[in-house]
Order: structure tokens, then C-alpha cells, then sequence
């Protein structure tokens, strides 16, 4: 079990620092393409057009704010997250990043549905963070579970 | 609050990675090179629909999808701009069907077959209208609202003539940079947007 005072445990630390570099990387994605949508300059694409496609559309900027940018503070909050675990291994910490996770596992597929189906086009970047999210979740899930957090047995 | 080897591990780790992002960060920042400048019978060649003023200095050209969402997003802005300043700007329309929009190809071959028999711009209006349920068997329907003659009108949406028009649209789009759509160019420069009222702005400010 985790304890608030006691730092990660060892056999905790490799999927903490999956956690940690995943979330760093999906922020080194979002602000790539959060710089491309507030300077409307162009999106080195995997598919085509369609990372412009998306960012042209006002579906990818919902109340007025860029997706990436939602993107941006996620993986921020994940990674202080996964940070402070190496600090104190308390169980708020990894709640907070499933709770973290679950909201991004949540926005990723609302985000993905938009693009098939409302804009039409699909940006590679999306498609991989949407992936490194779910990734993040399964990670985060299999931790929670293994300390039996959540009611798991 | 202990500071362990393993967080000394992670602060290297966002060390490393402020650099790579702050070193990407002052390359992406720098100044883009101005946009190539097309000259007005390459953009607008014999042929293309167009509408306003044709002796107007000022031509806008756009390069656009029956079935893409965000053209139709833009349409009602387009059209405003016509009406405020047809008579200070030539509007021309060119066709960049998307190979991901399955009747794009189609619906653009529809506009130019009503074109043919006088009708372009109502069909370009329906065709937007119905683009939610836009299919293979919606063309017929249209022509139909627009009194056209309709073997003609299939004729033409099929003749060798309308699709190498149509070809011709997109081989330019590509030529010209055409990365999305709509993309727009105002006197001969491509337009980086972001608001429907980006465009009105430039617009306003080329036809003084």
C-alpha cells in the first residue's frame, strides 16, 4: 500500500517514469501544434492535409480555446503529478492522475469522434496523443489496481 | 519534502527537455518567408466561374469542397463579402475536391454542369445547403429544383469537358500551395486565417 510518508516504491518507479516521459512528450506534441494554431503557420503532417484541415476548423477551437492548449495543460498536470510521486509516494497523487488521465482518456475521444465525423479530416498529432493518453490511463489503471485503490481486489 | 535520486532523475529529464523545447521554439520563430505572389490569369484562367467586378484591381479566389465542413463554415462569410464589395472585387471560385470526401469530385462537377446551362451559383449555394446529406443520388434532386434540363445536365456533369476543368482546379490548388480548405488568395497572396472576420479585414483593406 502507499504511504504519505515514504517516498515511490521501487517497483513502482519504472511505470512512474513511463508516466512522466509520456507526459512530456504529449506536451512537447501539444505546444508543437498549439504554436501552429496561434500563429496559423503549418503543421508538419503524417496525414496529408489534415492536421491543417483541423486546425482551420472552428469544431478545434471549442468556447474559443485551441484543443492543443487543452492538451498542453493535461500533460502539464501529469507530469507535475508523476514528479511529485518521486517526492512523496501519496496515494492523492496517483488518484490525481487517474483522475487526470480519465478526463484526458474522455476528451481524446470526443476529440477524435469531432474529427471523423464533424471536421472531417484527421491530424496525426491528435491521433497520437490520443494514443499516449489511453496509454497514460492503462499505466496509471494497472498501478491503482496493483495497490488495490478504487475498491480493487 | 526530500529531494531523491529519483526526482533528481525526472528534474534532468525537464531540464533536457526545456532545451529541446525552447531550441524548437526560437527555430519556429523565425520570420516566415514572405507568401509567393500568383499573378491574376494564373490564378483566375480563362474559363473559371467568377463574379463582381471584373474591371475591380481587387480578385479573391478561392480554392474549395462541396463536402468539406469548414468550406461551408465559411460560406455565409464569402457571400457577404460578395454582396459588400462585388462591385470594388472580382470573386472567383475554384474546385480542390478532397480525395477523403467521397462525392466531392461529383458535387463539383454538378456546379460546373449547372454553370453550363446558366446556373452555377444557385447549385453552389444548394450544394452547400445539402451538404449533410450529400450523396451520389442528391444531383439529380438538385438539378431538378433548378429547372435544369436534366440529360444535359448529366451530360455535362460527365463530359471530358467539365472534368478537366475540374482537374484543372486541382492541379492549380497544388501548384498554388493549396494545403486545406477553403484556402483563399487576395490579389495573388494566400491568405493565413483564422476568423471568418480575417478575411472580411483583408478584403476591406484591398478594395480601398
Amino acid at each position: 500500500m502507499t504511504d504519505s510518508n515514504r517516498t515511490i516504491a521501487p517497483d513502482d518507479r519504472m511505470v512512474n517514469r513511463i508516466i512522466f516521459v509520456l507526459s512530456l512528450l504529449g506536451l512537447i506534441m501539444a505546444i508543437y501544434v498549439l504554436q501552429s494554431f496561434l500563429r496559423s503557420s503549418s503543421i508538419i503532417c503524417l496525414t496529408g492535409s489534415g492536421c491543417e484541415v483541423v486546425r482551420k476548423s472552428a469544431a478545434a477551437w471549442p468556447f474559443g480555446i485551441p484543443v492543443p492548449a487543452v492538451g498542453a495543460v493535461g500533460y502539464t498536470f501529469l507530469s507535475v503529478l508523476a514528479l511529485l510521486r518521486t517526492i512523496r509516494d501519496d496515494r492523492r497523487l496517483i488518484m490525481g492522475i487517474l483522475g487526470m488521465a480519465a478526463f484526458g482518456v474522455v476528451f481524446v475521444t470526443w476529440f477524435t469522434y469531432t474529427e471523423i465525423f464533424v471536421i472531417r479530416g484527421i491530424c496525426s498529432w491528435c491521433v497520437l496523443s490520443a494514443v499516449n493518453m489511453f496509454v497514460i490511463f492503462a499505466l496509471t489503471m494497472m498501478t491503482v489496481k496493483k495497490h488495490r485503490l478504487l475498491g480493487f481486489r | 519534502m526530500k529531494i531523491t535520486s529519483e526526482t533528481k532523475l525526472f528534474l534532468g529529464i525537464i531540464g533536457a527537455t526545456l532545451v529541446i523545447v525552447i531550441a524548437a521554439l526560437f527555430a519556429f520563430s523565425k520570420p516566415a518567408a514572405p507568401a509567393r505572389s500568383y499573378a491574376r490569369d494564373e490564378l483566375i484562367p480563362v474559363g473559371t466561374t467568377v463574379t463582381g467586378s471584373a474591371s475591380a484591381s481587387a480578385y479573391l479566389v478561392e480554392f474549395s469542397d462541396y463536402q468539406c465542413p469548414a468550406c461551408k463554415a465559411w460560406e455565409p462569410t464569402v457571400t457577404e463579402i460578395i454582396s459588400a464589395y462585388g462591385d470594388r472585387m472580382q470573386f472567383a471560385y475554384r474546385h480542390f475536391p478532397l480525395d477523403q470526401h467521397q462525392v466531392a469530385d461529383t458535387a463539383a462537377r454538378a456546379a460546373e454542369a449547372a454553370g453550363l446551362q446558366g446556373k452555377f451559383w444557385e447549385m453552389h449555394s444548394l450544394l452547400f445547403g445539402n451538404q449533410e446529406r450529400m450523396s451520389d443520388t442528391i444531383f439529380a434532386e438538385l438539378a431538378a429544383q433548378l429547372s435544369l434540363d436534366n440529360d444535359r445536365f448529366q451530360n455535362d456533369m460527365n463530359s471530358a469537358a467539365v472534368r478537366e476543368k475540374i482537374g484543372r482546379d486541382r492541379g492549380d490548388g497544388i501548384k498554388f500551395g493549396v494545403d486545406s480548405t477553403p484556402s483563399f488568395y487576395l490579389n495573388g497572396r494566400k491568405l493565413e486565417l483564422k476568423e471568418f472576420d480575417d478575411l472580411k479585414k483583408a478584403v476591406s483593406q484591398a478594395v480601398k
